[in-house]
């Protein structure tokens, strides 16, 4: 093969997944200037003659009692508090298993590392059943202390204050006198803020995205994040009876539910990068 | 390496101090559940009283929990395979120097990461539905299928599934290899080049043998993902009524909220966590060379 055909194979190969990947994103932006009939009346990858556009955003934020302006907020509160309380925690105790030595440092370590094995999924149905017990399903705090466990975290914080924070530094603010708080605070935490950053983007972004767990739950409409209020409208499609279909709905809000992440991700792609391959390079 | 100075009260005093907030959480939402969990699992369905081991030898014994693990092991090794051998020739393809606008590329197909499983699937299950995708009808009116296609139907559902999987995470595993593809040393390409390898010699002969721990890390990790899928198969079958005991999650959800057996379900979780990490435990056998596992890494 030539160097010429090689080089337009694996361009075709490029451009081939890249529409793959681009293809539903754009459907799902022109999709959502269409009503129910021009859904089903129109080219499908063509935008409408008339755009439905400011109709069918009434009918998102109306529909229901406006339970979608729930969505979001809830979303939010959810993916924030969530990220912010897992960095934070996960940060302490990665920061000790690097920087001190103590009794339990290998107990400690080893319930992080074997944690990561556990699959996540597999807790869902136990944690349900654990907070039906303590009375804390269906409320914010059953959903967001459940996803603030973050073994990863704890474990990815560890491997990164070992390089980031200089042992030598720490002993020069001891010798001047700082306690262990203070030199976690002026000493480690400012080198320590990339990582933190990584953890966030990945806690909040999975906490934003997770579907089973909210599912299972929450019971009351006014809780539920967006993954499973739009789930609840999806189901609702084909139900016999409905009188209006919430095609336009579902597909809109959708949108509405990625177009934040979505138009970030190219200023978060670099940090959010380093947090996923930090696994595959310990591996190596 | 982790400090060098003795040790002394404070800095014991520190430690305890900084791991607690953790270790709380996680004996609350980790240890308890699971423990919890085992506990109940230990008991019969309904009356609650003491049943030994009768709900795994009921969950060792049902089919659809089986069916629903064999499935995903069917769908792991055709969905696996073709997404990592993809995510590799990306990979490969946007390390080389053929490659012009790698970074929009990449970017593209690391996009799906930041769209939860739901939308995906709702974006899909329309984008597979003839009457609002008429490219579906296109086969028909050609006169090469007796009607339109109808990729959602029951039989063919599951590689539905598989080309929604693939459209998510095509491009995370791809992000993870070529980020291990820049750790390898540009010496030794140079000096390949020089010798007169061709490219697609140092793609194939030099770069993927350095990274061959990095896509097992990846196969593993998405063999993990598999046994878990929840999400896609329920909104399929939200919208176009697939079936709702397509994986075992959602059969360990069905027994939980359809049918109210939590001790049956709760067997069903343990097991599912076991067979995941009997997976994990291979992988971990293989990558793993020192015993301190900070040490690892680097």
């Amino acid at each position: 093969m030539s160097a010429r055909l090689k080089t337009s194979a694996g361009t075709a190969l490029a451009i081939l997944a890249a529409v793959y990947v681009l293809a539903p994103l754009y459907w799902l932006l022109i999709a959502s200037t269409k009503n129910t009939s021009q859904l089903f009346g129109t080219a499908t990858f063509l935008p409408p003659a008339h755009l439905s556009l400011g109709s069918n955003l009434a009918a998102l934020f109306s529909f229901g009692g406006g339970d979608f302006r729930y969505w979001i907020i809830n979303s939010a509160v959810y993916a924030t508090v969530t990220a912010a309380l897992a960095t934070g925690v996960s940060t302490l105790c990665g920061y000790s298993l690097a920087k001190y030595r103590f009794r339990m440092r290998r107990p400690v370590l080893g319930l992080v590392v074997g944690s990561l094995m556990v699959p996540a999924t597999a807790l869902v149905v136990p944690i349900f059943m654990l907070e039906s017990y303590l009375h804390l399903n269906n409320s914010y705090a059953g959903v967001i202390l459940p996803l603030a466990v973050y073994p990863f975290g704890a474990y990815f914080m560890a491997i990164y204050a070992l390089d980031a924070v200089p042992d030598t530094l720490m002993d020069a603010a001891r010798i001047d006198g700082a306690g262990e708080l203070a030199i976690f605070w002026r000493v480690a935490r400012p080198v320590l803020m990339p990582g933190m950053a990584t953890l966030f983007l990945l806690a909040f972004i999975g906490t934003w995205n997770n579907y089973f767990l909210p599912l299972v739950v929450l019971g009351s409409p006014d809780k539920f994040p967006l993954t499973v209020g739009l789930g609840t409208w999806a189901s609702e499609l084909h139900l016999a009876g409905s009188s209006q279909p919430l095609y336009p709905e579902v597909i809109l809000g959708s949108l509405v539910s990625v177009l934040p992440l979505l138009i970030l991700f190219p200023f978060l792609q670099k940090y959010i990068a380093r947090g996923l391959t930090f696994g595959a390079i310990a591996g190596e | 390496m982790a400090a060098r100075s003795r040790p002394d009260a404070a800095q014991r005093r520190a430690a305890a101090g900084l791991t607690t907030p953790f270790l709380i959480l996680f004996a609350v939402f980790f240890v308890a559940p699971l423990a919890y969990s085992i506990a109940e699992s230990l008991r019969a369905g309904g009356t609650g009283a003491f049943a030994g081991l009768l709900n795994y030898r009921a969950v060792l014994a049902n089919g659809q929990y089986w069916g629903g693990v064999t499935r995903m092991a069917y769908f792991g090794v055709i969905q696996v395979s073709f997404m990592i051998i993809l995510a590799i020739l990306l990979a490969l393809f946007l390390d080389s120097i053929y490659c012009r606008g790698r970074r929009v590329f990449a970017l593209v197909y690391f996009l799906p990461y930041a769209v939860p499983g739901v939308i995906a699937a709702i974006m899909w299950a329309f984008l597979l539905e003839p009457d609002l995708d008429g490219a579906l009808k296109l086969p028909h009116l050609a006169g090469l299928a007796s009607g339109p296609l109808t990729p959602l139907s029951y039989r063919s559902a599951l590689y539905a599934i598989m080309l929604i999987v693939t459209w998510e995470f095509t491009g995370y595993n791809m992000t993870i290899l070529l980020t291990s593809l820049t750790s390898v040393p540009g010496q030794i390409v140079e000096a390949a080049r020089i010798d007169g390898c061709s490219e697609l010699g140092i793609a194939l002969r030099i770069k993927f043998p350095l990274i061959r721990r990095t896509v097992l890390f990846t196969v593993i990790l998405s063999v993990i993902g598999t046994l878990q899928l929840f999400n896609e198969p329920v909104l399929l079958n939200d919208i176009a009524g697939i079936g709702s005991s397509y994986t075992p999650n959602q059969i360990i959800y069905n027994t939980a909220f359809s049918f109210g057996n939590e001790p049956l379900a709760a067997a069903q979780s343990v097991l599912l966590a076991a067979v995941t990490i009997g997976a994990t435990v291979v992988f971990y056998s293989l990558v793993r060379r020192r015993a301190d596992p900070l040490r690892m890494a680097r």
